[in-house]
């Protein structure tokens, strides 16, 4: 069983790995920053929000998910 | 329990309630009404009145002669489908009976939105025990415009969400059954398993309730969910290797590779406004009671497959993709919505009479603003027009037929008006498009080969071959898996009589050959659409 804390630092952990990825893909695929496109927009809002509402589980502590 | 049982006099407000309750019921009544206007018209109707209908029955009768629809494009017919068996497979006994009849497939996919409706109002219903509720969060699937241009289309789509709302909903119950009995129920769990695979292989988007489920499963069984998810997966992967073995590897092509299409965020984010214009008060009361689950409860598998399915529904922005993407997060969304306001009234139960009656007619009205919001209805009947018109809505839409290859034409009055705005599915096809549906027929029958057409029909009416799919052959090609060489030499001879186009979703060297070789000898139009009739150059002169 998996609590909300759990919940909060995976939903964190996967924002800050798409977020992170968004850029790294850029700069492995072009050679350079080329600039936020669409899609990357797309992905790093909603790797955002997925880290906020991570963030705001992990008060929860051990309460089930 | 009932509000005569709360303490204190009687309250006549109860009756008013009862009013708006009624008023709600009879507004999404009246949709269903319509739905099966839509669908019986549809029923009648012989040619394809959707894009790629007719190409869904042409696999149908292919596996109906124990052929697989998975072939090599890059010979003659030059045909392959692009969607997985299981809706075809239950329409074949309906072909050996009747022959391949568009109803076929039409009616299996419009019961399947019933089945889907009636299993979103069960699942309400064990939420909350009130019948109206449960009736309306049901009848509220139905009466969504998305649902209502799909529903009754020969496409699998709505069969794969009926395929998803009865597997989360027995997830749901078999799980809940083993928290209060601690008991486990493998069999239970195996049936939701095989309701996801039949989803899967109806079309492969259901993926995301795939997804939703297994996510559900970690966070109450972390255990079990990870052994169940690699059974499930080498079941997937089994059957897959199983018909791309015997397809000599014309399924993976066809079905993943040629998926695989341009994402158009324009799309997606217009797609977005619309879909939460149209279902406002179903996706705040689901996202509502989602937020409220993720931090106050626990969360269900609705909620959970609610925001996946939402989430998925972006994928709406792909080239080819449509508001039917929208759909199984619309059923996440009826069952939540369904589930939150039966909360709000057990509140106003508990606070006592009046609050009672005020939720109860509060959630009334809110269903109908969302009987509002979801406005659509066929005006061709007086009886109709006259219905419209007491509603205050406008009971005709002005648009031009919609033309690749001709000149505009000015806009026509339609006797159909959808808030969803001008859309090229909903009005019910009449006797009028059935005609010109066999007037085009009667064109390519003039000539002797099977007609090289943008639609299946034509030829299925005549029983002719039917030659290439041509969104898929276009998604080959910009995949880069097609050889157009056969098909372009065939044109360049002018081997085919006749061509006919609707919306010219050809690769570009294919529309070239065709301008060079082929010239426009009739124009018909149908469902709105302009039909060109293409004769090679030199037989026409």
């Amino acid at each position: 069983m998996i609590t909300k804390k759990q919940l909060g630092i995976g939903l964190s952990v996967i924002g800050a790995l798409i977020l992170v990825g968004t850029f790294i893909i850029d700069f492995i695929g072009a050679g350079n920053f080329s600039g936020i496109g669409p899609y990357q927009q797309l992905a790093l809002l909603g790797a955002g929000l997925m880290i906020l509402v991570g963030l705001s589980l992990i008060p929860l502590g051990d309460t089930p998910a | 329990m009932s509000l005569n049982s709360l303490p204190g006099s009687k309250n006549r407000w109860i009756y008013v309630a009862y009013a708006f309750v009624l008023l709600a019921l009879l507004a999404f009544i009246g949709y269903l009404v319509i739905y099966f206007i839509y669908a019986f018209a549809l029923f009648k109707f012989p040619f394809d009145y959707d894009q790629g209908e007719g190409f869904e029955l042409v696999d149908t009768l292919m596996f109906s002669r124990g052929q697989w629809p998975y072939q090599d494009n890059n010979t003659y017919p030059f045909y392959s489908s692009n969607y997985p068996p299981v809706f075809h497979l239950v329409i074949v006994p309906l072909v050996w009976l009747f022959g391949p009849q568009y109803w076929t497939g039409r009616l299996v996919s419009f019961v399947g939105t019933l089945i889907a409706a009636a299993v979103i109002g069960y699942a309400v219903q064990r939420g909350g025990k009130r019948w109206w509720l449960s009736a309306l969060a049901g009848l509220a699937f139905l009466a969504s415009n998305y649902i209502y241009h799909v529903g009754p289309l020969f496409r699998q789509h709505m069969f794969m969400v009926m395929f998803e709302v009865l597997a989360v909903v027995l997830l749901t119950i078999v799980i809940e059954r083993e928290e209060k009995e601690g008991v486990r129920n493998d069999r239970g769990l195996l049936m939701v398993m095989i309701l996801l695979l039949l989803a899967g292989y109806t079309k492969q988007l259901a993926y995301a309730t795939v997804a939703a489920v297994f996510l559900f499963l970690f966070l109450r069984q972390t255990k079990r969910a990870i052994l169940w998810a690699i059974g499930f997966a080498m079941a997937t992967a089994t059957i897959f290797f199983a018909i791309d073995l015997l397809t000599d590897g014309q399924w993976l092509t066809n079905t993943v590779t040629a998926n695989v299409n341009p994402f158009i965020p324009g799309q997606t984010i217009g797609f977005l406004k619309q879909w939460f214009n149209l279902h406002t008060v179903i996706l705040i009361a689901a996202a509502a009671l989602a937020i409220y689950q993720l931090y106050a409860e626990r969360l269900s598998a609705y909620a959970i497959w609610f925001v996946v399915a939402a989430v998925n529904g972006l994928s709406a922005g792909k080239w080819g993709a449509g508001e039917s993407y929208w759909a199984t997060a619309i059923a996440a969304g009826c069952i939540l919505a369904g589930l939150a306001f039966n909360r709000v009234v057990d509140y106003g139960e508990r606070k006592g009479r009046n609050w009672y009656v005020a939720s109860i007619i509060a959630i009334s009205l809110l269903f109908l603003v969302q009987a509002n919001k979801f406005f659509h209805m066929p005006t061709h009947t007086p009886t109709l027009q006259a219905i419209a018109e007491i509603l205050g809505k406008e009971t005709t839409t002005y648009v031009s037929p919609q033309t690749s290859c001709s000149a505009d034409l000015p806009p026509e009055a339609i006797g159909y008006v959808d808030s969803a705005g001008v859309g090229l599915i909903g009005r019910p096809p009449d006797a009028e498009d059935s005609e010109a549906g066999r007037l085009i027929s009667e064109l390519v029958a003039q000539g002797e080969s099977a007609a090289f057409s943008e639609e299946a029909g034509f030829g299925l009416y005549l029983g002719r071959d039917i030659v290439t799919n041509p969104t898929q052959l276009l998604n080959l090609y910009n995949n880069e898996q097609v050889d157009l060489t056969e098909m372009l030499d065939m044109l360049e001879n002018q081997q085919f009589d006749t061509v006919v186009f609707r919306a010219q979703f050809y690769p570009p060297p294919v529309l070239e050959v065709i301008g060079r070789r082929y010239e426009t000898t009739d124009l018909v139009q149908m469902n709105g659409f302009v039909y060109c009739i293409l004769r090679p150059k030199e037989m026409s002169s």
